[in-house]
């Protein structure tokens, strides 16, 4: 066993729908306040990947360990209670509802304790909102702004935020960049680091191999259900970026051989 | 802070705003035209009387609105629900302490069994609601078949839809004003501003920006002044209604519900993102179940108020009263996308529609104009909705 048990480990994970074998047998280990770089082709299985771990999905075979003990996730709620956030790509944001309504979603604060029909105490989640947003740094005007009114990187930083907001031990971003400005892009980038620095584990799946090299510690590679290359982030962008696109298209692939060896 | 960017802060605000203004214009517009007669209190008790039932249905159709579903089957069930408390209390001989449940819980049932095929089911709710018409429609015809119209003699029951709340006899102070109603809007009055002063204080607490001091004390003196006129309008003549007082009470328990609680929260988050709602772990299922649950007890409410409200039962209760349900919760500035409208604005609606067909029959005009008239009303204040909507972006 290493010094430190991972925050989070999967072991031979295998899923198929119907005849595709989406995932073959893959391994994946992240330790703490680590930012893993997930990529791959369209269908390489890092989404199907992610939502096993998110609960989405349950995988046909292999096993999941949080902090060393053995999980079975069976929903995205109890992936949750176990501390596992995921920011989809879409978001999934109610537009129509402020800042607060949206981080507390699903788990708002009560003052009485009716279950559904509880009265929500709003100045506190306001004020928790607030907090959690001057924490990590995010710049919106105010918590009571509606979501529709705010610009693409500001959403993003909020969905982010609600991950933060219940004190998760991994964060999942599925392409937090993907359709951003470029000022956007290098604020969620800026967020990603605080978020580590205040000792979160991610992963983030992206296209864009720039980000995950800015951002990363380690990278991972998924070609075809399978892991092909999972290494420390280091050494020249460009070098960086052909050795990974050539794992990514299958030009190279020895990672099994290095393994075996 | 200047006016102008007091007015910027408030943007958001101005189609709510824009919705009072253009009611206050109605008003003051039949009340020149009529000579006064529009506002006059007897007129303006039989307004809310006449609107109350519309107004009940409206508050449960913003609710299914907001939910980016629609309920076409209301009108008829309220019709079906009015039948059967008058076959109830006419020929069962059940007690109204009797009928009045049974008619909720069946009204709560026929919800529950539309949302059984909405969110079950996955019948889309204009097709799942436009059987229920039909067949809300077949249920009348069959319990009003062998009596047609059925009369009510139950004085406490008609009482709902026309009678007024009790005064205190024997006072001589101020002769020929309703003293109970006066007492209790005057008592509305203080817990409005009572709620307003500790609301500020605990938002100040919290160092949350709230309105100047300025500002503050003109929308409470303002506030006030209209629950004051009303109040001393509606004491005028008979006092309140009960029919009035059951239509506040819907009102704040359903304002309550959506600002204030967990489940009302839910049902705006469905609104706004039915997947995203689902992924946090609000079930779309229950709130649906919710929202026509509460539909249906509303119907049976405001199919109660109507027969109250006519003395009686008829073969084509109810025809009709989908469609200014929903007329009215458009006009107060539901959303047809979804996730977007209040309780109190819905009700402004239903007041807007009322006031206007009032107004336009003490001025003799002629019905085929009302009715096209209304339809520009409607169609102004949702393309004013739209508008400012899109400007707010």
């Amino acid at each position: 066993m290493p010094e430190t048990t991972p925050v989070v480990e999967m072991r031979n994970i295998k899923k198929n729908f119907a005849a595709v074998q989406a995932l073959r047998g893959v391994d994946l280990v992240l330790h703490h306040g680590e930012v893993l770089g997930l990529v791959g082709d369209n269908a390489a299985g890092k989404s199907t990947l992610m939502k096993v771990l998110s609960g989405a999905y349950i995988p046909d075979e292999g096993e999941i360990l949080i902090e060393g003990r053995k999980a079975h996730l069976t929903d995205p709620l109890h992936a949750r209670r176990l501390g596992i956030e995921m920011v989809y790509q879409d978001l999934a944001l109610a537009n129509n509802l402020d800042v607060t309504s949206n981080v507390f979603l699903g788990r708002e604060a009560v003052s009485t304790q009716l279950g559904s029909f509880g009265v929500l105490d709003s100045r506190h989640m306001e004020k928790e909102a607030k907090r959690l947003l001057d924490r990590l740094k995010i710049e919106i005007p105010s918590v009571r702004l509606l979501v529709e009114r705010l610009s693409g990187g500001q959403r993003q930083s909020v969905a982010i935020a609600r991950a933060m907001a219940f004190n998760s031990k991994v964060i999942i971003m599925d392409e937090p960049t993907a359709a951003l400005s470029v000022a956007a892009i290098s604020k969620v980038l800026d967020l990603v680091r605080e978020l580590k620095a205040q000792g979160a584990s991610i992963i983030v799946i992206s296209h864009r191999l720039e980000d995950i090299y800015s951002v990363s510690d380690r990278l991972m590679v998924m070609r075809n259900g399978r892991k092909v290359r999972d290494c420390p982030v280091a050494g020249d962008i460009d070098d960086f970026r052909e050795r990974v696109v050539a794992y990514m298209i299958g030009a190279r692939d020895d990672f099994a051989d290095a393994v075996a060896v | 802070m200047s006016f102008k960017d007091i007015l910027k802060k408030q943007q958001h605000n101005i189609r709510e705003y824009g919705m009072y203004i253009a009611f206050v214009v109605i008003v003051v517009f039949f009340a020149i035209t009529t000579k006064g007669l529009f506002v006059s209190s007897r007129n303006i008790g039989n307004l809310v009387n006449a609107m109350s039932y519309i107004a009940v249905l409206a508050v449960g159709m913003t609710l299914v609105i907001v939910i980016r579903h629609i309920d076409l089957s209301v009108g008829y069930l309220a019709g079906f629900l009015g039948a059967i408390a008058a076959i109830a209390i006419k020929y069962w001989h059940l007690p109204l302490y009797a009928t009045i449940p049974l008619v909720l819980v069946i009204g709560l049932c026929a919800g529950l069994l539309t949302a059984f095929l909405v969110a079950q089911m996955k019948i889309p709710a204009f097709v799942a609601t436009l059987a229920g018409w039909l067949g809300y429609r077949g249920a009348l015809q069959l319990a009003t078949r062998s009596k047609g119209t059925i009369i009510i003699e139950n004085d406490v029951f008609n009482a709902l839809g026309n009678g007024f709340i009790p005064d205190i006899p024997g006072i001589a102070f101020l002769p020929g004003i309703h003293k109970v109603t006066l007492l209790l809007g005057l008592l509305a009055i203080i817990l409005f501003i009572r709620g307003e002063i500790s609301s500020r204080q605990k938002t100040k607490a919290y160092h949350f920006e709230v309105l100047t001091m300025n500002m503050f004390i003109v929308k409470l003196v303002f506030i006030s002044a209209v629950i004051g006129v009303i109040t001393w309008v509606l004491a005028g003549y008979q006092g309140l209604s009960w029919a009035a007082v059951i239509l506040i009470f819907v009102v704040l328990l359903y304002s309550y519900i959506t600002t204030k609680t967990v489940i009302g929260r839910h049902i705006y988050a469905v609104g706004g993102n039915p997947e995203a709602a689902q992924l946090n772990g609000i079930s779309v299922k229950r709130i649906t179940f919710f929202v026509f649950g509460s539909m249906g007890l509303l119907t049976a409410l405001s199919g109660m108020l109507y027969a109250s409200w006519l003395r009686s039962a008829t073969t084509i209760a109810g025809q009709g009263m989908e469609f200014d349900a929903i007329a009215a919760a458009f006009v107060g500035g539901v959303a047809v996308a979804g996730g977007v409208g209040k309780v109190t604005g819905s009700i402004l609606g239903a007041l807007v529609m009322a006031s206007l067909t009032n107004g336009m029959n003490l001025l003799g005009w002629d019905i085929s104009i009302q009715y096209i008239v209304r339809a520009l009303v409607l169609a102004g204040a949702v393309i004013f909705d739209v508008a400012t909507r899109n400007r707010g972006k």
